[in-house]
């Protein structure tokens, strides 16, 4: 057998070279997307996925609302070629509606879904290339396209996963970390430090848990300020692409618009 | 599929059976809207492009956007489902984000209808491309193509065969070369072998369980990503006129396609070698036509089709270009 790839090896580099505590290279694309309301594609290092947020609306189905608040909806579609071995999954996959049940809790208590009561809002999840980190990136990609679409928030939900190996912790996993060690996902609301989301699925001990969790929220603060940067810069395109066409602040005064205008004609 | 007021419905037609034929946005009859494609968006498959028709600019939103990834799987063509020489599947998943508006079960019945439409005509023997083959008798490829609609603002099914098209020119196969193991001679006397088996004489050490003898194959270069696939030129395009007696128009939108439902789609292909071929028609939607209508609509679609597949060709050539040879040359400037 060839040799075993090392997860962390003796100076302190990771398989794909990154350091121990180094987070993937982040991109984050805020363009409209269809006709949703609101869209962000984001990227942890190969990880990508594509939210588009529709809403608040008025129900399919008068029967699914709630009198005093809005209902959030989402449905996470994993496209086969998403990873190495293509694989199909059904609408109905346990899975799949387990990501997508996870996100929605971890959604309720940071929407302010006491605005719009009687409305749906639905969030659309597409992965399109997996390599760890599938949660982490749905919900860093849902906040970002919940604020493209203008919904309320109580904060920036961030999201990292972290994991341990042999005493030492490491964030952002890929997919060959996340086979080998126990991981974690957090998602937290940087301003007041509190915490929407714990998951884990594998055995971890006790004591590593307190110091991997301590870590992976102090990551999250990291993320929070990249999300804020795209979100400024996109505000930015936006107010100058407002500024060029029609309906522009005037410049000087009102005589020199209206000839202007006759010239135009 | 949206709903459409009996007056802006006649509004539509008026303005299409009228002598200046106009349209709601101000195109002519046989426009199309603007093009976006983009090969290589799914570098964990074999071959993909994303198309988007429609969009208002390089930053805007809005059009009908579809991503085709192709896979390559390998079948055993004894013991599983492979067919000597390969076989191709294709799926079309739509995104219910494209489609709020309609219940789940409606989701799946479109689902399965663009499935059956794009399988039955890219899985058709005249199409089928001859380097899907591994070890005849023994093991083949399987493609796989998965188109997933990300939202729809009319001209659905023109816009998934161009993105079939496009995942399906990008494709390489990887190059394989067939290897056969063979034992070391046994150094064992006559009378000393002992006949286990009953396979003395058998010619191979390592068979040790009932298999004929081995042969598989391997990766000639696990960094080349390959050949590309046989029959590129050959993949078809699909044309949609949207009928509207006696006016036929191309590339509508949603409101159009609920105004005028009788639709045509037209599938041609035009491989190098010969004249064009009408690889699969099909007429959609509440009507009836003539069969002296439907030869002028064929007529008419050959050309349309020509244009829409002369300037995918000039495009598909240029993404080749830009990702093969720019690549490179950027590369080795650095």
């Amino acid at each position: 057998m060839g040799s075993r790839v090392e997860i962390l090896n003796d100076d302190g580099y990771r398989s794909d070279g990154r350091r121990q505590y180094e987070l993937r290279e982040i991109t984050i694309d805020l363009s409209q997307r269809g006709a949703a309301d609101g869209s962000a594609m984001i990227t942890h290092g190969l990880t990508q996925v594509l939210v588009t947020v529709f809403g608040p609306r008025e129900a399919k189905m008068r029967s699914h609302t709630l009198h005093d608040r809005a209902v959030l909806n989402v449905e996470v579609n994993i496209a086969p070629f998403s990873t190495g071995e293509r694989r199909r999954r059904t609408r109905g996959d346990k899975r799949v509606l387990e990501l997508a049940s996870a996100i929605k809790s971890t959604f309720e208590p940071v929407v302010q879904t006491s605005l719009y009561p009687r409305s749906q809002i639905d969030i659309y999840v597409h992965v399109l290339q997996q390599d760890g980190g599938l949660l982490q990136a749905s919900i860093n990609g849902t906040t970002l396209a919940l604020v493209s679409a203008g919904i309320p928030l109580l904060d920036l939900l961030c999201s990292v996963s972290g994991g341990v190996h042999s005493a030492s912790p490491l964030l952002d996993l890929t997919t060959l970390e996340e086979n080998d060690l126990p991981h974690l996902t957090v998602a937290v609301m940087p301003k007041s430090g509190k915490v929407t989301l714990v998951s884990m699925e594998t055995r971890l001990h006790v004591d590593r848990f307190g110091e991997m969790f301590r870590l992976a929220c102090d990551a999250a603060k990291v993320i929070h300020g990249e999300m804020k940067k795209a979100v400024k810069a996109r505000t930015q395109k936006l107010v100058n692409a407002m500024d060029v066409g029609p309906g522009a602040k005037l410049q000087g005064d009102f005589a020199d618009r209206d000839d202007e205008m006759d010239m135009m004609e | 599929m949206i709903s459409i007021s009996k007056s802006e419905k006649s509004y539509i037609q008026e303005s299409l059976r009228s002598t200046l034929a106009f349209r709601e946005d101000g195109r002519g009859l046989s426009d199309f809207r603007s093009v976006f494609l983009e090969t290589g968006i799914a570098p964990l498959a074999n071959g993909s492009a994303r198309v988007n028709l429609g969009k208002a600019g390089q930053e805007g939103g809005g059009g009908t956007e579809a991503i085709a990834a192709v896979k390559l799987e390998v079948e055993d063509v004894q013991s599983g489902d492979g067919v000597d020489g390969g076989r191709v599947a294709c799926n079309v998943s739509c995104s219910p984000a494209a489609y709020s508006h309609i219940s789940s079960n409606a989701l799946d019945n479109l689902q399965h209808d663009y499935t059956t439409l794009l399988h039955q005509v890219l899985s058709h023997p005249t199409l089928h491309p001859k380097n899907l083959g591994i070890l005849p008798h023994k093991k083949a490829w399987l493609l796989s193509l998965d188109v997933t609609i990300l939202s729809d603002a009319g001209n659905a099914f023109d816009v998934i065969f161009m993105a079939a098209r496009a995942a399906l020119w990008d494709t390489k196969v990887p190059r394989t070369r067939s290897i056969q193991y063979a034992g070391r001679k046994s150094v064992q006397t006559p009378e000393e072998a002992m006949d286990v088996d009953g396979n003395s004489a058998g010619p191979s050490n390592f068979n040790t369980r009932d298999l004929p003898t081995a042969t598989d194959f391997e990766l000639a270069d696990t960094w080349d990503e390959g050949e590309p696939l046989e029959g590129r030129e050959r993949w078809p395009v699909c044309i949609t006129l949207n009928i509207d007696s006696p006016v036929h128009y191309l590339d509508a939108t949603l409101l159009e396609e609920a105004a005028t439902p009788l639709r045509l789609l037209l599938l041609f292909s035009f491989p190098s070698s010969s004249s064009s071929i009408l690889q699969s028609m099909k007429l959609l939607g509440p009507g009836e036509l003539k069969l002296s209508e439907v030869t002028g609509h064929i007529t008419d679609g050959e050309k349309y089709a020509r244009t829409l597949f002369n300037a995918l060709e000039s495009k598909l050539r240029d993404e080749d270009l830009r990702r093969n040879q720019k690549a490179r040359t950027k590369f080795a400037g650095r």
